[in-house]
């Protein structure tokens, strides 16, 4: 049994379908991306795996269990969402201090996290006042103080200076290391694509791919081709008529997998005059965006 | 229970706010009774007694417990509450218990010191003080409504997550409403939950005069209806904090 498990998940707000019949799973020592565009259904999915928000069908699970039926939550998932908030009149160290007498983890697990996270001399600050990046360390601390078998990150790079970014692929790839289940949410591939194994990407909160980073977005040399047309919707028409997928480019058009011969063969068999044909390696990005439905431009 | 209930009671240490609303209840209550004792020139035991149930900590722990689940909300802490425990129920249980528990401890530091400070006054002047076994019963009284006031807090707070409504509206209901609904209708007043019942609980009527006081319920039934209005906050913010998506 896989440590996360969403199966046919979805979750309809009145008339809005946000998350429509999801089915994933997170694998134990991987780090895994959930990938998709701003109103994908992302947090949606996150909250309802959380027991934040109550699926409309279908079930999202740990272990097996619903997350209000952990029985030490805190020791099997941590979580930091991306609303998370602290009193701003209690300190980082007290903050902690709550959440581990609320989880029945020893003092000793407050200091320890707050120096993994490069917290300890801000330990006795008030929470208001915290920059971005201090608010997140502070949630990444909390996450941890139970040393879960599951860290939830949900759009964890929002606010944070390149070096914070950094710092938190160090802390993910670490968990994976040592046999976390971590899942990370965001809409900016990049900003993940370096410390993910693998991807699930979702877009209108539909499923859009699942696997390993290479198998779903390919890598950055998969073969695409760059073509401009004097009539260019004629070989839009022509291209999707041989079966390729096009996605609009500035003023040219990209054929993701296919070959510039291959665009010449189709263009030639419907008279189009071709001003413009070339090779281009596939980005990451381009990949995604083919998979979410994103413009490319 | 026990772990949240501790980790309840050590969020309430751990702000400003608590010992503000400790300094305020205590120098309130002083006041009153220290202007009283001082500037009367006559005092029968009977009015010591009353006067040392002009112990505040009922409605500033009731705020309080207004200010901390409504302010779950207001800070936006309420997702990681229920992450830590996410039996909202239990967690909603917990706070009350805890805000209760506070009640007791701010109302016997209150109710002990102006009782303390004021037998020092009336004894300096030479009145007749309060009988140790009268002011047990006072002690207990208060501590009681104190508790029942703290859960009660607790349970406006839930049910009306808008911090500032909620302590605006507590402050109308206890100040204005209720007494002028003891005044009018007595029958229904003394069922107030911020007000009347707790007088009953007191047996010191505060809107009228001493006479009056067989129109407040009898001490027992005083605290089975509050523990009926905290029952029905409970089930109303219960129900509510249940069905809602946290998003």
């Amino acid at each position: 049994m896989a440590p996360v498990e969403v199966r046919d998940l979805s979750k309809r707000f009145g008339s809005v379908l946000a998350v429509n019949n999801l089915s994933f799973d997170i694998e134990a020592g991987r780090v895994t991306g959930f990938l998709g565009p701003n109103g994908a259904g992302k947090s949606t999915t996150l909250r309802a795996l959380l027991g934040l928000v109550r699926p409309t069908t279908g079930t999202a699970t740990f272990g097996g269990l619903r997350y209000e039926e952990l029985e030490r939550p805190s020791e099997q998932v941590g979580a930091v969402l991306e609303d998370a908030s602290f009193h701003p009149g209690r300190t980082a160290r007290n903050h902690l201090r709550v959440l581990a007498v609320i989880g029945d983890h020893p003092f000793e697990r407050v200091d320890a996290v707050l120096e993994d996270v490069g917290l300890t001399e801000a330990a006795d600050r008030r929470a208001g006042g915290f920059s971005m990046g201090m608010k997140q360390r502070l949630g990444i601390a909390a996450a941890l103080l139970g040393d879960p078998e599951v860290l939830i990150l949900d759009e964890p790079t929002n606010g944070l200076d390149p070096p914070g970014i950094a710092w938190m692929r160090g802390v993910v790839r670490e968990q994976a290391s040592r046999g976390r289940a971590v899942l990370i949410s965001s809409h900016l591939l990049a900003e993940v694509a370096q410390s993910v194994d693998d991807v699930v990407v979702i877009a209108r909160g539909e499923l859009r791919g699942q696997g390993t980073l290479e198998a779903v977005l390919g890598g950055d040399e998969g073969l695409s081709t760059l073509v401009r047309a004097q009539d260019n919707d004629r070989l839009v028409r022509a291209l999707r008529a041989a079966g390729h997928t096009v996605q609009s480019l500035g003023d040219g058009l990209l054929v993701p997998g296919v070959s510039p011969e291959q665009v010449g063969v189709v263009a030639g068999d419907a008279g189009i005059y071709l001003v413009h044909l070339a090779a281009q390696a596939r980005s990451l990005e381009q990949a995604f965006f083919a998979l979410t439905g994103e413009p490319t431009t | 229970m026990t772990l949240l209930l501790r980790g309840e009671l050590l969020k309430l240490r751990t702000t400003r706010t608590f010992v503000a609303l400790v300094g305020a209840a205590l120098a309130l209550s002083l006041l009153v009774v220290v202007l009283s004792t001082l500037l009367s020139d006559e005092f029968a035991p009977g009015d010591a007694a009353t006067l040392f149930t002009a112990d505040f900590t009922g409605l500033f722990i009731m705020l309080l417990g207004v200010i901390g689940m409504a302010g779950e909300w207001r800070h936006h802490t309420i997702t990681g509450t229920i992450l830590a425990a996410p039996d909202r129920l239990r967690l909603m249980a917990a706070k009350m218990l805890a805000y209760a528990a506070a009640g007791v401890l701010l109302s016997l530091i209150v109710t002990v010191t102006i009782m303390l400070v004021g037998t020092i006054i009336l004894s300096s002047r030479g009145f007749d003080t309060v009988a140790f076994s009268d002011l047990l019963d006072i002690l207990w009284r208060n501590l009681l409504v104190a508790a029942l006031l703290g859960a009660l807090g607790v349970g406006v707070g839930a049910l009306i997550r808008n911090q500032i409504v909620a302590i605006i509206g507590v402050l109308i209901f206890g100040f204005v409403i209720e007494p002028a609904l003891f005044s009018l209708v007595p029958d229904v007043g003394r069922y107030g939950p911020t007000a009347g019942a707790p007088s009953g609980i007191i047996d010191v009527n505060p809107f009228g005069e001493s006479d009056d006081e067989d129109v407040l319920l009898a001490p027992g039934l005083a605290v089975l209806v509050m523990l009926g209005w905290i029952a029905v906050f409970f089930a109303a913010a219960g129900v509510r904090l249940r069905s809602r998506d946290l998003v």
